[in-house]
């Protein structure tokens, strides 16, 4: 039975060439939904793994209008820890950067220690400038280490070409690598006696701004369009200083990078065990504000974010399986077509003694053979096309000058193009149930023929 | 006539047709609820922008601004063309409130509140002074103080499920303290060699919710004057950043922007020996959808590549119709051959199939555009129910600036979804009708073809 079901369905295959109809739609719904699927997934990951690589695995943050002072005991205390490969402080501000020709910007400030930081995130991957072999990073303005400056996110002094979404690096290098520039943030000294209403603008303002002049040691460009965007890093005791100088140097969080072993291990549990074995022990009789402090995964911190667009892509998917159900549709109909038009071959196969329930085997089988066809096929191209997104999306760019996807909107550079396999896993699976599905009719239709009245000749 | 009649016995008699019908229902219902819906994100959102900066907006990308604006301002306001106008300052500084240890960048906007209202849709984005939105600097609580208009997404407000923000009955009384960077004409920081910087605090007065989070999470409007004190802008040649115009009902809006655009370029010409005329030449005068562009383009850019990716799953559902065809035709051979014996040509069976095609696809697009406008018509109270019962939302409303599902059925949008529906249907049975009306008549009624 198995090489006659084999046999028929081979000559339908190669006389009935309208299966390759079915074979071509199957393939194109699936290439379809691996590619939305894999580019949504590829864009929730870069997004998680974005900011994980700038943040850290784990943050313990200090609750608003508090810093966390000597640190360095904390620092070492975390990177004692079996679970821990790194650690480092951030001290955080806003500010405005002054650029040349009146070109004000708002930027967030980043105060942080090099090269400590390296352990946490690839900072030297980063930069544009690339750190001379076998040196780490550093705020360094020249060889001696002697005069510290301080890095500026690329699209905070640059757009990106409105054409290619891509930044003039060499001109950015030339422009401003070296250039001193003015960041002026500030804190309150005593707010009593100004008022808009009272006085004049200048006359009684206790807002004490904090100027910081440094050149611009190098760009930071990571593809995040947030960090490139709105950050300036600098020296975390320059920018200290500034704002506390009577505090030593302070931070505002502390990042972590767990090892291989604490990445592990559930992430709840490791930061179960920093806050109480780590965190806790270091901050009680320091801080009265110890158990205020936040202690938690980059990753939960984006949790709301991540399933917002989750469910995004699955309700994307669900509208793009309820439109490929047409499918099962068109299946059903070119069954059913070769049913009617090969009642007589059926009638045969069955007077030469094959049962009513081969025959419908034989048919579903046929209907899961194209099905896997089809979904090969479609991994096929559904993979060409995620590999080779940024390839097309330039390619319309130049062909059409319609820019798809920008940094701006989409947050990141490059349109991620890694294959989600756990998607095609399910969309092949759907796909070949969906085609067994659309054969089962026409199968059950070719089963019930009776030879005896097709075979008649009147 | 009889290519219709038997075009309807065709469709009443083969029951197969239904699933071309279902294929054709289904593809019509996703493509009209989906579209309806993108379609009203995107309108709501052009909507929003559009409300935000009025008709047309002449402004300067440096803050260092522009000068000799009021005189422009006054020629504008004597074209019949243009029904308001507002002089604005844009700039960056930096808030805080007394005591606290923060900092936040934010956008200042100054404005004349009676000027920016009648230019822009400033005044239905107020929550307190939605009534007299020409007093919104006022402070209800006390009048006598400088009030500020602030960004809904920078108070520590709170959202219900419906997006709706909560507010207290009465303005709460707390005060802000904005600092600005004042420069100089060349863009160089004002008084560089001092400790201060143009620092004011400002009393709460109401907030303002223009649905774009870019404006809601960042700006503050602060009355005109302080904003041009505060930002250097004031003195012998006082500098703005842009000019708002809303054009008179019935303006054309390229035409009026033209205009604008040829007055602008005269004004330049006519002021260019003055101080500072090096100024006007960084100006640029566009329109609101222009001005807007980087804004809404990606949205509208989304839009279209949905609908390319519909018009790729639409292909499935012209293969159904061709298949359905090819079945029909491949038992109507008699009938043809009938047909084509009785002198009918091959032109008439095309017309013949082309007709049935054109029923299946109308039925079938009547069908999914029905249910489609039923599961609109209905989708804010399924999307209640479902939050009510599991918690779910579409979309997640302290994290979106939506509110309600778009549901309002565009008639044009509708009608091009049905005529595409009815398009794909003869396109699919195109192949299938060209083949019969091939088909001679002494070959299809050959007794072995019947």
């Amino acid at each position: 039975m198995s090489y006659l079901s084999f046999f028929l369905c081979l000559k339908y295959l190669r006389r009935r060439k309208i299966v390759f109809l079915s074979i071509a739609a199957v393939a194109m719904s699936c290439a379809l939904l691996i590619t939305v699927a894999s580019l949504f997934t590829g864009f929730i990951n870069a997004v998680e793994n974005g900011v994980g690589e700038h943040m850290g695995d784990i943050v313990i943050a200090a609750p608003s209008g508090t810093k966390i002072s000597g640190y360095d005991k904390l620092i070492d205390d975390l990177a004692a820890h079996p679970l821990i490969d790194g650690a480092t402080a951030v001290l955080e501000s806003q500010g405005l950067l002054h650029l040349p020709n009146g070109n004000v910007r708002a930027v967030r400030i980043w105060g942080i220690e090099l090269p400590r930081r390296t352990q946490v995130s690839p900072v030297e991957e980063f930069l544009i400038n690339p750190t001379p072999e076998g040196r780490s990073p550093s705020f360094a303005l020249d060889t001696d280490g002697g005069e510290l400056g301080g890095f500026v996110g690329i699209g905070v002094v640059a757009k990106p070409d409105d054409r290619t979404d891509e930044y003039d690096i060499a001109g950015v290098r030339s422009e401003f690598l070296g250039h001193k520039v003015t960041l002026t943030t500030g804190t309150v000294v005593d707010t009593a006696s100004i008022s808009a209403g009272a006085e004049s603008a200048s006359s009684g303002a206790r807002f004490k701004r904090k100027t910081l002049k440094f050149s611009i040691a190098n760009v930071v460009y990571s593809g995040m369009y947030e960090f490139d965007r709105n950050f300036v890093f600098l020296p975390i005791s320059m920018l200290s200083e500034k704002l506390y100088p009577d505090r030593g140097n302070v931070a505002g969080m502390i990042q972590i990078r767990l090892s291989e072993a604490g990445q592990d291990k559930p992430i709840d549990e490791v930061v179960k065990e920093v806050e109480e074995n780590v965190w806790l022990p270091f901050a009680k009789g320091r801080f009265n504000w110890a158990r205020y402090a936040k202690v938690e995964s980059s990753k939960k911190m984006q949790a709301r974010l991540i399933a917002e667009y989750k469910k995004q892509m699955a309700m994307l998917m669900l509208i793009f399986g309820v439109v490929s159900g047409g499918v099962v549709i068109l299946i059903f109909c070119i069954f059913y077509l070769i049913v009617m038009t090969k009642q007589k071959d059926i009638a045969i196969v069955k007077s030469c003694g094959l049962g009513s329930g081969a025959v419908a085997t034989m048919f579903v089988l046929f209907g899961f053979a194209v099905g896997a066809a089809g979904s090969a096929l479609g991994v096929g191209l559904g993979c060409l096309v995620t590999k080779n997104v940024n390839t097309v999306e330039q390619w319309i760019s130049m062909a059409l000058g319609l820019k798809i996807w920008k940094s701006s909107t989409y947050m990141f550079s490059r349109i991620p193009n890694e294959v989600d396999w756990t998607s095609v896993v399910w969309i092949v699976a759907a796909a070949v149930v969906a085609a067994g599905v659309g054969a089962l009719i026409p199968a059950i239709a070719a089963a019930r023929l009776k030879p005896v009245e097709i075979l008649r000749y009147e | 006539m009889y290519k219709l009649k038997l075009a309807i016995r065709y469709f009443l008699r083969r029951r197969i047709t239904s699933l071309a019908v279902v294929a054709v229902a289904l593809c019509v219902f996703i493509v009209v609820v989906v579209m309806t819906v993108m379609n009203g994100l995107v309108t709501e959102f052009r909507s929003k922008n559009h409300n935000f900066v009025g008709d047309c907006v002449i402004s300067t990308d440096s803050l260092v601004g522009f000068p000799y604006y009021a005189e422009f301002i006054a020629e504008l306001d004597k074209q019949n063309f243009v029904a308001a106008t507002s002089g604005a300052i844009r700039s960056f500084g930096l808030l805080t409130q007394p005591n606290a240890e923060w900092n936040l960048g934010v956008e200042i906007m100054g404005i004349n509140a009676a000027d920016h209202i009648g230019a822009t849709g400033f005044a239905k984005t107020l929550h307190y002074h939605a009534l007299d939105p020409e007093n919104v600097f006022i402070p209800s609580y006390n009048p006598t103080l400088a009030g500020c208009v602030v960004g809904i997404d920078l108070m520590p407000s709170q959202r219900n499920h419906s997006g709706e923000y909560y507010h207290n009955p009465n303005p709460p009384s707390y005060k802000l303290i904005i600092s600005c960077f004042p420069l100089t004409p060349r863009g160089g920081l004002a008084k560089a060699g001092t400790d201060l910087v143009n620092t004011l605090s400002f009393s709460y007065s109401d907030d303002t919710q223009s649905g774009l989070v870019k404006v809601d999470g960042r700006v503050i409007y602060v009355s005109f004057e302080y904003a041009q004190k505060m930002c250097g802008m004031s003195g012998e040649t006082p500098r703005i950043s842009a000019i708002y115009v809303k054009f008179a009902d019935g303006a054309a809006l390229d035409e009026s922007c033209d205009k604008v655009r040829q007055m602008w370029r005269d004004f330049v010409e006519a002021n260019k020996t003055r101080r500072q005329a090096f100024l006007l030449e960084n100006v640029s005068v566009q329109s609101w959808i222009e001005n807007r562009r980087s804004t809404i383009g990606p949205m509208e850019k989304e839009q279209t590549m949905l609908t390319l990716l519909f018009a790729m799953l639409g292909i499935i559902t012209v293969f159904v119709i061709f298949v359905v065809f090819y079945m029909i035709i491949s038992h109507k051979s008699k009938d043809i051959g009938i047909l084509r014996s009785i002198g009918v040509p091959g032109r008439g069976v095309v017309e013949l199939f082309t007709w049935f095609a054109v029923i299946v696809g109308a039925i079938g697009a009547g069908i999914g555009a029905a249910a489609g406008c039923g599961v609109l018509v209905k989708a804010n109270n399924i999307e209640d129910w479902l939050f009510a019962t599991f918690g779910f939302q579409i979309w997640d409303r302290s994290i979106y600036a939506i509110g309600d599902i778009p549901n309002k059925i565009e008639l044009h949008v509708l009608a091009v979804i049905i005529l595409s529906a009815i398009a794909a249907s003869v396109v699919g049975a195109l192949v299938p009708s060209i083949q019969a009306a091939r088909k001679r008549p002494a070959d299809a009624l050959q007794v072995n073809s019947l």
